[in-house]
């Protein structure tokens, strides 16, 4: 009968005795785990920059909602035409019509580097006219004072909202009354920080939340105005209760009322950041494909070296192997041994392989500004696929060890 | 019952094509508090019967009894368990692991078999060791020991399992004349303990040592 606390002692012994038979050949030893050392390493500074890209994008994806279509003016790449004049209230409105509850829709038209006078003091600030469903959709809340109501939309009151930064710029506080450029206005609330809202690599407009000043959108004195029509920079469609997979196929059905409504004049782009995760995602697996098979080639070649190791060493210790066996060493011991040989030898490897990984993932952000990011997974893969390596190269050396016979081992000389 | 019988012991090599005959065909029987001298010229076959009758090796025709059960047919575990157990091995170069300490080259049997806790085993360990007269240097290196104490090391760790046989290949041939006769010695009172004592040798003085003497002629 086997019992489970006679192997785990003999794996015990087996373990010491393989450490201290390491140790002898410090030198080889060493070279030998060095070839998994460096595999370890490309492994774990890859997946830290892998993960550290995927973090950025993710960041971008929550920072432009994941359950959001934004669509922003694009007539500059059309020229003039007057088939259609660009995003319109109009639009808007059949876009929500054709949501219902499904949804809202939040807009936005948009005025940058409006001087902004507060007495004596003077800023650049980027001015937006909104409804206050773009408020909510981006998620950004009044810290002092009070939020847009739909009565200042109705009122065309000139009230505004002050991002942190340009509020404590011109040391604004709720009440104060500010001039945009010649316009007087009333600061009734001042905004949470929110920092940017990041679009690197999206196309759409960057947009620097704590340097804005949001008024209401009717009577937003800076609106671009064709054919006495005022023109929206952008809309911020929030969809609610719909699941993931019908995000992207609604947004199909609002470009396409778009369209008909612009009478096939493309003169806006859309980005549907779910789109984007998808795209991550794609990309992060083929990153993970290339990652694991310029891995498995270093974990193939650092196998290699161990494999040439341990055959040396059993090469070298085979009057020992014999003597083992003549005191009573099995041959299932005798391939546990070496098994344990080269899973120490490539263990070790891949425990420093991880450190200097997790190092060398900090020096290049240090030099190349790449952002890195460290996940559990990365730092337990190391030393477990070196561990796999050590016992998938160990096994022929061991197998070779235990087929020698006693009387055999004992005279090699 | 004999301890130990070989029955028509024969042991050929295939080299190239040739079929070279290391032992002709030999049988014997070894007893308890018997010390058997095998001796015979060089290429006669000694240290091949030794390590047929150990175990260490198969004979290609014959067959090993030990205590009535056939080495020939035994498992692998088995065979590997009686060395551990019931025999113990002396060799002309005194084999040791060079990592160990003297005093863990003693217990190597038992990382193989017998008691589990280290704590009952070193003691029988540094018993043995102080048997030998190596106790003040348990804790050395091999490597720092003469030949003459090394060949009482591998005669301390012989014996630690208190093995039924012991075999002795050339075990003085490395050693002075006074170490040869510590060792001779040592065994001649393992042999008057009741063990019996297989030894191989060509030299005169040893083959004193022995109750009975077997002689192989070169095949």
């Amino acid at each position: 009968m086997i019992h489970i606390d006679d192997i785990l002692k003999e794996l015990n012994l087996d373990l010491k005795d393989a450490w201290a038979g390491l140790l002898r050949r410090k030198v080889r030893s060493l070279l030998g785990s060095l070839g998994i050392t460096i595999g370890v390493v490309a492994m774990v500074a890859m997946l830290s920059i892998g993960e550290g890209a995927k973090q950025k994008a993710l960041d971008r994806i929550a920072s432009l909602g994941l359950h959001t279509v934004r669509v922003e003016d694009a007539r500059e790449g059309v020229g003039i035409t007057n088939l259609s004049y660009g995003l319109v209230l109009a639009d808007t409105k059949k876009i929500s019509a054709w949501l219902g509850d499904r949804g809202s829709v939040g807009f936005f038209s948009r005025a940058a580097n409006i001087a902004t006078y507060n007495n004596q003091q003077k800023g650049l600030s980027t001015v937006l006219g909104v409804n206050p469903e773009w408020l909510k959709a981006e998620k950004w809340s009044v810290a002092n004072g009070r939020p847009l109501l739909p009565e200042d939309m109705v009122r065309q009151s000139r009230v505004c909202l002050m991002g942190v930064k340009i509020a404590s710029d011109l040391q604004v506080s709720v009440g104060s009354s500010i001039r945009l450029q010649n316009v007087p206005c009333v600061v009734i609330g001042i905004m949470v920080a929110k920092g940017r809202l990041l679009t690197e690599g999206t196309g759409l407009s960057s947009l620097d939340f704590d340097n804005t000043v949001v008024m209401p959108w009717r009577g937003f004195p800076f609106a671009k105005v064709v054919a006495n029509e005022p023109i929206l920079d952008g809309l911020l469609v929030t969809l609610r209760k719909i699941p993931e997979k019908e995000i992207i196929p609604i947004a199909k059905q609002i470009e396409e009322i778009i369209q008909v409504s612009h009478r096939s004049v493309k003169d806006f782009s859309m980005v549907v950041p779910l789109k984007l995760l998808h795209k991550v995602r794609e990309t992060q697996n083929l990153f993970a494909w290339v990652m694991v098979s310029i891995a498995s080639l270093s974990l193939l070649v650092g196998g290699i070296g161990v494999m040439n190791v341990m055959l040396a060493n059993i090469s070298e210790q085979t009057r020992e192997i014999g003597l083992r066996m003549a005191i009573g060493a099995t041959k299932k011991r005798i391939v546990s041994l070496f098994l344990c040989h080269s899973l120490l030898l490539t263990l070790s490897g891949g425990i420093m392989g991880s450190l200097l990984g997790l190092l060398a993932a900090l020096g290049i952000q240090w030099l190349a500004g790449w952002e890195v990011a460290f996940s559990g997974v990365s730092l337990i893969l190391g030393p477990v696929s070196a561990g796999v390596t050590g016992l998938l190269f160990g096994i022929y050396p061991a197998l070779r060890a235990a087929s020698l016979t006693p009387a055999r081992a004992l005279r090699e000389s | 019952m004999a301890l130990l019988l070989g029955k028509k012991l024969k042991r050929t090599y295939q080299v190239g094509t040739q079929l070279v005959t290391a032992l002709a065909t030999v049988s014997l029987e070894v007893n308890s508090g018997q010390f058997l001298v095998i001796t015979g010229p060089s290429g006669a076959g000694k240290s091949t019967l030794l390590n047929l009758l150990s175990g260490l090796e198969q004979p290609s025709e014959g067959e090993v009894l030990f205590n009535g059960a056939c080495l020939s047919t035994m498992n692998e575990t088995k065979l590997a368990n009686i060395r551990n157990a019931a025999f113990g091995f002396i060799f002309q170069i005194p084999h040791v692991l060079p990592h160990k300490t003297v005093l863990e080259n003693v217990a190597l049997p038992f990382q193989y078999g017998g008691l589990s806790n280290a704590s009952q085993y070193m003691d029988q360990c540094l018993e043995h060791l102080e048997y030998v007269g190596l106790k003040k240097l348990g804790d050395r290196s091999p490597n720092t020991l003469s030949g003459g104490e090394l060949q009482r090391l591998v005669f301390a760790r012989a014996l630690v399992r208190d093995p039924q046989i012991i075999f002795a290949d050339e075990p003085t041939g490395s050693l002075d004349a006074a170490n040869s006769k510590l060792i001779l010695e040592l065994l001649k009172e393992q042999a008057y303990k009741g063990r019996a004592v297989v030894m191989v040798t060509h030299e005169k003085e040893a083959m004193a040592y022995g109750s009975d003497i077997l002689k192989l002629d070169k095949v």
